[in-house]
């Protein structure tokens, strides 16, 4: 993914979470105080939808004029002095670029880690892994979160951990199963015991 | 005078063997997770927060004072033996101490980094000894409307002076303010932005925040990334130490490095990260062998780890003075203190005396057990590095769970944890540091508070800010630390724009 799309996506998604959270703060009480409680929340919306639109806009500058400019290769860096750019109104292009974001692959985003112009320290993007894998990894995390409680601690950990590690590394399952067990209840006992701070212990119990 | 009979009280106590025990076994952590890429100071001290909740204040917080600057040792080792920053403070450590290890110098880098480690984090504790005392004498006059600025500024600073893109930075504490305001009001006793949920009354916990955008992300990206390309690991058995050149061409960075990030850890809103970065610039800009950086030039190691390790120094000077955090870490820090029922800041250092001088004294002492430890068994912690990526994350990923259920003891907190899990990833991918939402959380009620009496005490008017001196002079500092970085990256990019033109 480009710079410039993801700019616009992240711009676009926090305007609109910045409205969502702006509009949440009409069902706030109000009071008489010279704050009121509904104060600090609006001016946070607000914030959330200006910068929003800001990085939006910014992202659509810096794009237009690296396609007048073709001629320089690797441009989004040095596009410091578009700066100064005032948010452009196209707050609806984000929206609809945010609803196609599920799509994108493996390409690795120009992040910027990077110390902007003055050192010239230039950091390397760390490696980025495809969507699928992480909504993947992201909804055996939620499966585990979800049966701890009812299942207990060392059955579910025990399955969670044998899970993660073998689908890393499937031919070492003897070492896995191992590390999964011993794991589980080594910090079980850690915990309960030594700690006391009482985990579930679910259908065992 | 007073300040060094309150220093050997706490001496005294910090000598006691639970206590010494417990900085030694904070520093050996503090190595060990800087040490493994992937989890930093911030995972691991909201991984051990529910664990100290049953200790001694003293101990909790000389364990975990421990484990922040122990991790900034750890840190250089990862990134000098295999280029990846074990925390983001040793990322410019990654590009020359990896080139001098390739180069068979890699043990040369790593005593370079220990050493400068060493000295700038005395240094910079020596500072904190000091400075602290005169600080809490200036506290006193501070009104609510001077901590309302300072916490401001905190912010402000935060988003303007990080590396990389302002507005993201921006973002990010807009989102800790947005996530900081859930629950009940504090002075209404009003729900606020709960969303009809009676769950979100009592608000985001803190920990469970910084967890979930700290270790779940990148534990996430990395299983998902599956087996790539094995990190190198750069042998080092047959380098030399450090030469008498090496020596000499070290001292400068050490010292530079050290006021460096000193000063930069003072400031609020700044951390070590971009103490480490400056010394790096420092260090190229005035350097006789500009050609060697990037190619594994020993300054490029001695001045940044000086660097941020003396800015850790540095940071907890607001923290404990003021009771301001000035970063992420010392967000975490402070949030430990008021977990014990204490407050950082003038009260501590009149009430608890004792406590609080017994935690620096702990920091001279873990700073010498950290080079002692350090250099002789570098092999050892080098091992870590070959545990197998699946068996880290996962083991960090179930630690993490355990930690949000000690807190909540129930599945809203930990689906909290995992939905702030997805956030957290979302704003990486974005391109957002994840560091100043944090500051941003622990920061809004204090800021929220402070200005609430701000203003009723001048009844609804503004004008304090201007008339009081002290806030006064915040305001100016405050706009000079905004508008200054501005000017300077316009002027760069306007001469930088002008010689394009010339060469083309």
């Amino acid at each position: 993914m480009t710079a410039f799309r993801t700019d616009l996506i992240t711009g676009g998604a926090m305007a609109v979470i910045g409205a969502v959270y702006y509009i949440a703060t009409f069902s706030i009480q109000e009071t008489a105080n010279i704050v009121t409680p509904r104060t600090f929340p609006a001016i946070v919306g607000i914030g959330l939808i200006v910068l929003g639109l800001f990085l939006a806009g910014q992202a659509v500058v810096r794009h237009r004029k690296d396609s007048l400019a073709e001629a320089g290769p690797g441009s989004t860096g040095p596009a410091e002095s578009a700066r100064s750019a005032r948010p452009a109104e196209s707050a609806g292009d984000g929206d609809g670029a945010a609803a196609s974001a599920g799509e994108s692959s493996l390409e690795t985003a120009d992040r910027s880690s990077a110390q902007e112009g003055v050192g010239g320290i230039v950091l390397e993007a760390p490696p980025e892994p495809q969507v699928r894998k992480v909504v993947f990894q992201f909804a055996l995390f939620f499966v585990y979160l979800a049966i701890l409680i009812p299942v207990g601690f060392l059955l579910s950990t025990a399955a969670f951990l044998m899970g993660l590690t073998s689908i890393y590394a499937p031919e070492k399952w003897i070492r896995n199963l191992i590390f999964s067990v011993l794991f589980a209840v080594v910090v079980y006992a850690a915990f309960v015991y030594g700690l006391a701070v009482y985990l579930p212990v679910g259908i065992l119990g | 005078m007073d300040t060094l009979i309150d220093l050997g009280g706490g001496f005294a106590s910090a000598l006691e063997p639970v206590s010494l025990a417990f900085a030694l076994l904070g520093v050996l952590l503090g190595t060990v997770v800087g040490v493994l890429p992937g989890i930093g100071p911030i995972s691991a001290i909201a991984i051990l927060i529910p664990v100290s909740f049953g200790m001694e204040p003293v101990h909790g917080l000389i364990l975990l004072c421990g484990i922040y600057y122990g991790s900034m040792y750890g840190g250089s080792i990862t990134a000098t033996l295999i280029k990846t920053p074990g925390e983001v403070a040793s990322a410019v450590t990654a590009i020359e101490g990896y080139e001098m290890a390739r180069r068979g110098r890699g043990k040369a880098a790593l005593a370079t980094a220990a050493i400068g480690s060493f000295l700038a984090g005395t240094l910079a504790i020596i500072g904190l000894t000091f400075l602290s005392p005169v600080l809490v004498k200036l506290a006193n006059v501070f009104g609510a409307t001077e901590y309302f600025l300072l916490m401001a500024t905190a912010l402000l600073l935060a988003s303007t002076m990080s590396a990389g893109s302002r507005a993201k930075a921006l973002i990010s504490i807009f989102i800790g303010l947005a996530v900081g305001l859930i629950g009940l009001d504090f002075q209404t006793g009003l729900p606020r932005q709960t969303f009809g949920m009676d769950l979100l009354s009592d608000g985001i916990d803190f920990t469970i925040f910084a967890m979930a955008l700290f270790a779940i992300p990148e534990a996430i990206r990395n299983l998902a990334l599956g087996r790539g390309a094995k990190d190198e690991i750069q042998s080092f058995g047959n380098d030399k130490w450090m030469t008498k050149e090496d020596w000499q061409r070290s001292a400068g960075p050490w010292a530079r490095g050290s006021v460096v990030g000193f000063i930069i850890g003072i400031l609020p809103g700044v951390g070590p990260s971009l103490a480490s970065f400056m010394s790096y610039i420092m260090e190229k800009r005035i350097s006789k062998r500009k050609d060697e950086f990037g190619h594994g030039a020993i300054e490029g190691v001695a001045g940044p780890e000086a660097a941020n390790n003396a800015g850790v120094g540095g940071a907890m000077i607001p923290l404990f003075s003021l009771g301001i955090p000035g970063s992420a870490t010392t967000a975490l820090l402070l949030f430990v203190f008021t977990m014990y029922g204490l407050q950082p800041g003038p009260l501590i250092f009149r009430d608890e005396t004792g406590l609080i001088w017994t935690i620096i004294a702990s920091m001279y002492i873990g700073n010498i057990a950290l080079i002692i430890l350090n250099l002789p068994l570098v092999g050892v912690f080098v091992k870590l590095l070959k545990m197998p990526k699946e068996i880290l994350f996962s083991s960090i990923l179930v630690l993490v769970v355990i930690g949000a259920y000690a807190i909540e003891f129930s599945l809203f907190g930990l689906m909290m944890l995992g939905i702030f899990g997805v956030i957290g990833y979302l704003m990486e991918k974005g391109g957002i540091p994840l560091a100043p939402a944090i500051l941003a959380l622990v920061l809004v009620p204090l800021l929220e508070d402070n200005f609430r009496r701000m203003l009723q005490i001048s009844g609804g008017s503004f004008a304090p800010l201007v008339t009081r001196p002290v806030s006064l002079s915040i305001i100016i500092l405050m706009v000079a630390g905004i508008i200054g970085p501005i000017i300077f990256r316009w002027w760069v990019s306007r001469r930088k724009l002008l010689a394009d033109v010339t060469v083309s």
